[in-house]
């Protein structure tokens, strides 16, 4: 992508936020631009019924539109600051869509949702910081050259390391992705559409601006996305195979879906020069996977609004008599398997290509060995094609599950016999417009989905398209390879497995749940455990000090009291007597116990003592005394002086 | 701008100047008294010794003059004193055994800071008249080789004694136990003013004084940093742990004072700058933050956070300062606490002193998740109380309490979009010093 599109438009503004925010437009951004304005028009209009008896409405529209606004300044921002502000500020205000029915559950999955927002945040303002302290700039257009003379230093992977952290946690990518299986199916049905059709997609405009500016010619770094996009696209997809929450299928869908995604960029890294097919592939797959989402979900919205259900069980046979609903949910369905003539076909086609074209040129020998040799390269490409299989498998259970299936919950029959319209034309409109969009684009990708990837991609040379025999049998190779095993994954798996007496069994791997099992435990138990004991301790240590001081060396001098009886000599002298007496008794005189009541004794002889002083005191024959002693004075004085 | 009030001894004069750090502290503290003071009129209405309070919250105004103001370091030591033994009836206040008992720890440490600054003062007084403040200092150059040790001995020992009053591990104690027992308004100044005094005499200390050159790559900047990012994670990680709402706060202005201490320790224009925002924007938001405690406190009676759920139905204005101000204390753009905290990191990797240079931005990002997990929970608890919750009735506080915290969550977010009105003035002060 890098300086090969030219700039629409460009706007800075140096006083805002103190390090000034930038905004820029070209190729790719214009893109996501247009699709965001599109899906939120869509899911607005949506939103209308949706939410037409749902509480805080006006919280919701404020948060939606914020959102927005965050969104799309995340698309445009010119620099990693800017972008970084408006994906915080987007994390925040989307926190509100997940909390917006305030039930128990919808209440925890937000609280992870904003978690893993604030923890990915903050892991990536570190890898901000790292990034900026090398190359000292944050501009996208400049990150190349200024990186140049780091490409391979430690500290260039730990900044993209934390970065990618960061992204990787919007995006979903295993094993950030908790938040997504939570939050969707709690969300408003249009607020799990935008969450999962652009939310996620702007942590994969980061990576994407993350390996074209800076690890585009790295191989370990190609590497590393690729595995993890193989990760998270697998273990997606048997994740959504196992659900039978409708919301929750989608949006473990979408993980997978980024998967493939990943697998697109991380090709176009281990590719280089060649890759332009790759990151084609990648672009528009990001944009089909946003268009097949926002009809699925805006599907699955209706749904639930009619039924207020999302179980397959009690959903089932909602959509037999809803040729509308039908043909928009299938569409969507055809395009995410991947089958020809619809849209999704022609971008896994061009990741498929992608992953065909390393494979051959590691044969060849034109691109070196990183990591992963060609027969590691060959079982990627299955692992590939056995996800299109598992992404064809539930897709199809949904659908036969909905669409197909005749129902048994009466409130469905009922609902059907009263034929009441299901949704009003407007939402209508919305999803059949986005729906039949889908197969127009795979039915002429040359026109449409070529130009569009071009466009953003920015065309090398004079070319203006990809070259890409489409629906050649090469190519429909895959697809039809793909189909096979869903086809096949269905009937064993579904049919057979995940079946019970003729109901779907929740077959949801919960004791798998990376949250319940590791990050609660360890983030919220024993890290601030541990933390609190150490901090505890020091901030203990002072005030301690003190307190042993005052123990010891600056003992509080008992208050001075009045004796009881006797004086401080009688106190003193007795209770001296009284420990010899104490010592004595255990000691020498263990036959012969003293009493130990000197104390007493002399103070009751300074009482006796006393009161006969003031007897004496009193009398005359005291005074007689007093004034002969004084004339003997008087008499030896005269006597020394003269 | 300069004035010599009288003269202690023939060449010690009690002498003022106005310089733009002073101005810069003079902005801060006048905003928060005037907001905690107008919060007090209606505060205060139900306490007994109301005319102890005003007083002494005015004495502590006018004293705090003189240290923004003081031009060398006897008129500050004077002052600094004064400050501490007029702002004890502040803290014991209520008058309870506890708050007697706080008040007694406050004096304590604070005396003990006070004696290790006079000590340090007087090993450094003969060099330079009175210690004249200084921009860059007046040491450099000026000592002798072989006295080198003792000048850092004595620079320590200032550091370690202000630093007291900022609440620097391990002198930190009488934080946490001073500023819940006070009144709501007095806490606010105190974590968002006082504290702040004791960073004043550090900033004169390192670099109107001493001078960051000498300071600069010895023991006692490692010693410093060490100190300073202990607080931080202690300060983050306790206040994490606490249930009492105002003692949590306390905690937290132990943390965040301390990353305050830790970019002046790394003495570099980047980190200073970082530091003098901090101070501004903490000061604004510890302020809102005590505010909006105190207002809880007089209209519902709650002091412990898990008794806040819904209070956002209950006072809906005031808990939005609130979350505007926790997101300001955990650095999240666009507020203006993620612009002091990038400085500050900034800072750090720019100082290149390993291994501070990545543990500092390391420990101020794991603290501001603690920052998070402390004040977010209060937010979304009180506006998103579930849907079991019935509705309440409106309490918001009345509007003398409500306007002041208004305005400081205002103002913080003012700062936030359009921080160049004061980075412009901190980074001239910077140039000064560097």
């Amino acid at each position: 992508m890098r300086g090969k599109m030219s700039t629409i438009w460009q706007y800075d503004i140096p006083q805002i936020g103190g390090l000034g925010i930038s905004f820029t437009l070209s190729g790719f951004r214009l893109l996501y631009l247009v699709i965001t304005t599109f899906m939120w028009a869509e899911c607005l209009i949506f939103s209308t019924e949706y939410m037409e008896n749902e509480k805080h409405r006006v919280r919701y529209y404020f948060f939606t539109l914020a959102t927005y606004i965050a969104t799309v300044g995340v698309f445009l921002s010119a620099d990693l600051l800017t972008l970084f502000l408006c994906f915080e500020l987007m994390s925040f205000t989307s926190y509100v869509w997940v909390a917006q029915e305030e039930s128990k559950e919808a209440l925890q999955a937000a609280g992870t949702y904003l978690a893993i927002a604030i923890l990915g945040g903050m892991v990536m303002l570190m890898g901000l910081f790292l990034l900026y302290d090398l190359t000292s700039t944050l501009e996208i257009g400049g990150l190349y050259e200024a990186c140049q003379p780091y490409l391979g230093d430690t500290r260039l992977y730990l900044a993209g390391g934390c970065i990618l952290f960061g992204f990787g946690a919007k995006a979903g990518v295993v094993p950030l992705h908790i938040w997504l299986p939570k939050a969707h199916p709690v969300a408003p049905a249009p607020a799990s559409a935008l969450l999962s059709g652009v939310l996620t997609k702007t942590g994969i405009f980061g990576i994407l601006i993350l390996t074209g500016e800076i690890f585009m010619e790295d191989g370990a770094w190609g590497s590393l996305i690729l595995s993890l996009g193989v990760i998270t696209m697998v273990w997606g997809a048997v994740l959504a195979l196992c659900s039978v929450d409708l919301k929750r299928t989608l949006a473990c869908s979408s993980m997978s879906q980024i998967g493939f995604i990943l697998v697109g960029i991380g090709t176009w890294v281990l590719l280089g020069e060649h890759g332009q097919i790759a990151l084609s592939g990648a672009i528009l797959h990001m944009m089909n996977h946003s268009l097949f989402k926002l009809v699925l979900f805006l599907a699955a919205g209706t749904v639930y609004m009619n039924t207020h259900r999302l179980n397959l069980n009690e959903i089932r046979g909602f959509g037999r008599n809803k040729p509308l609903l039908k043909f928009s949910f299938l569409m969507a369905a055809l395009g995410i398997a991947g089958v020809p003539l619809w849209s999704g076909y022609i971008s896994k086609t061009l990741l498929h290509e992608g992953l065909l074209e390393y494979y051959h040129l590691l044969l060849e020998g034109t691109v070196a060995v990183t990591v992963f040799g060609p027969a590691a390269i060959k079982i990627i490409e299955w692992v590939f094609l056995i996800s299109g299989g598992l992404t064809c498998a539930y897709m199809l259970k949904l659908y036969v599950a909905v669409f197909v299936e005749e129902s048994r919950q009466e409130k469905v029959l009922k609902q059907d016999e009263k034929k009441r319209a299901y949704w009003k034309k407007s939402s209508a409109a919305c999803v059949a417009l986005a729906a039949g969009l889908l197969p127009l684009m795979g039915c002429l990708p040359g026109l449409t989905m070529e130009r569009l990837a071009i466009f953003s991609v920015g065309a090398k040379g004079a070319a203006h398209t990809l070259d890409i025999p489409y629906f050649s049998l090469t190519n429909l190779r895959g697809a039809i390879i793909s189909l096979g095993i869903g086809a096949l994954l269905y009937l064993l798996a579904v049919r057979r497995g995940m079946m019970k007496e003729d109901s779907y069994i929740n077959v949801w791997p919960a004791g798998l749940d990376l949250e319940n099992l590791l990050y609660r435990p360890l983030l919220l138990q024993a890290i601030p455990f541990i933390c609190t004991l150490v901090c505890r301790i020091l901030d203990r240590f002072t005030d301690g000090m003190v307190v042993i001081l005052r123990k010891t060396l600056y003992r509080d001098s008992p208050l001075p009291h009045e004796l009881e009886e006797g004086n401080l000599l009688t106190h003193y002298v007795g209770h001296f007597l009284d420990m010899v007496i104490h010592g004595m008794n255990k000691t020498v005189w263990i036959d012969n116990q003293k009493e130990e009541s000197q104390e007493h004794r002399l103070s009751m002889l300074y009482e006796a003592f006393s009161e006969n002083n003031t007897i004496i005191g009193r009398s005359l024959s005291f005074g007689l005394f007093m004034s002969l002693a004084g004339l003997v004075v008087v008499l030896i004085y005269l006597l020394i002086q003269f | 701008m300069e004035y010599r009030l009288f003269y202690l001894t023939k060449d010690l004069p009690i002498y003022f100047r106005a310089d733009q750090v002073g101005l810069l502290f003079f902005t801060v503290e006048t905003v928060l008294w005037l907001a905690a003071g107008i919060f007090s009129l209606d505060y205060m209405k139900q306490e007994k010794h109301k005319a102890r309070y005003y007083g002494a919250y005015f004495l502590v105004y006018g004293v705090l003059q003189g240290l923004n103001f003081a031009g060398n370091m006897i008129t500050f030591y004077l002052f600094y004193e004064l400050m501490t033994l007029l702002s004890v009836p502040l803290v014991l206040h209520h008058q309870t055994k506890e708050a007697l008992m706080a008040g007694l720890k406050y004096l304590l440490y604070s005396v003990f800071g006070g004696a290790l600054i006079l000590f340090g003062f007087f090993l450094l007084a003969s060099y330079g008249n009175g210690l004249t403040f200084q921009a860059a200092g007046i040491l450099a150059g000026q000592v002798p080789g072989e006295k080198e040790a003792l000048v850092l001995s004595a620079s320590f020992c200032m550091i370690l004694g202000f630093s007291v009053k900022a609440g620097m591990f391990p002198f930190h104690g009488w934080l946490p136990t001073a500023h819940p027992e006070a009144p709501a308004p007095a806490s606010a100044v105190l974590s968002a003013v006082i504290v702040k005094m004791g960073i004043l005499g550090i900033i004169r200390t390192v670099y109107y004084v001493v001078g960051a050159d000498v300071l600069r790559g010895t023991w006692v900047q490692i010693i410093w940093l060490i100190l300073a990012l202990i607080t931080v994670f202690m300060g983050s990680v306790l206040a994490y742990r606490e249930r009492l709402l105002k003692k949590r706060l306390a905690y937290s202005t132990v943390s965040q004072a301390a990353y305050i201490l830790f970019g002046l320790a790394l003495m570099n224009g980047q980190a200073l700058t970082g530091s003098l925002l901090h101070i501004v924007c903490h000061a604004l938001f510890k302020g809102t933050l005590f505010l909006f405690a105190g207002a809880l406190i007089h209209q519902t009676g709650k002091q412990r956070v898990d008794e806040l759920k819904g209070i956002g139905k209950q006072m809906p204005a005031a808990l939005w300062c609130f979350t505007l101000a926790s997101l300001g204390l955990v650095g999240i753009p666009p507020t203006v606490g993620f612009l002091s905290k990038w400085y500050l990191a900034a800072g750090a990797l720019e100082s290149k002193i390993l291994p501070f240079s990545w543990l500092g931005p390391a420990v101020l990002l794991i603290s501001a998740l603690f920052t998070a997990g402390y004040l977010l929970p209060i937010s979304i608890e009180g506006f998103l109380p579930g849907d079991r919750f019935g509705e309440k009735r409106k309490k918001e506080p009345a509007w003398l309490m409500l306007f002041p915290i208004l305005t400081l969550a205002f103002v913080s977010l003012l700062m936030g979009i359009f921080p160049g009105i004061i980075t412009d003035q901190l980074i001239q002060i910077v140039g000064t010093i560097f």
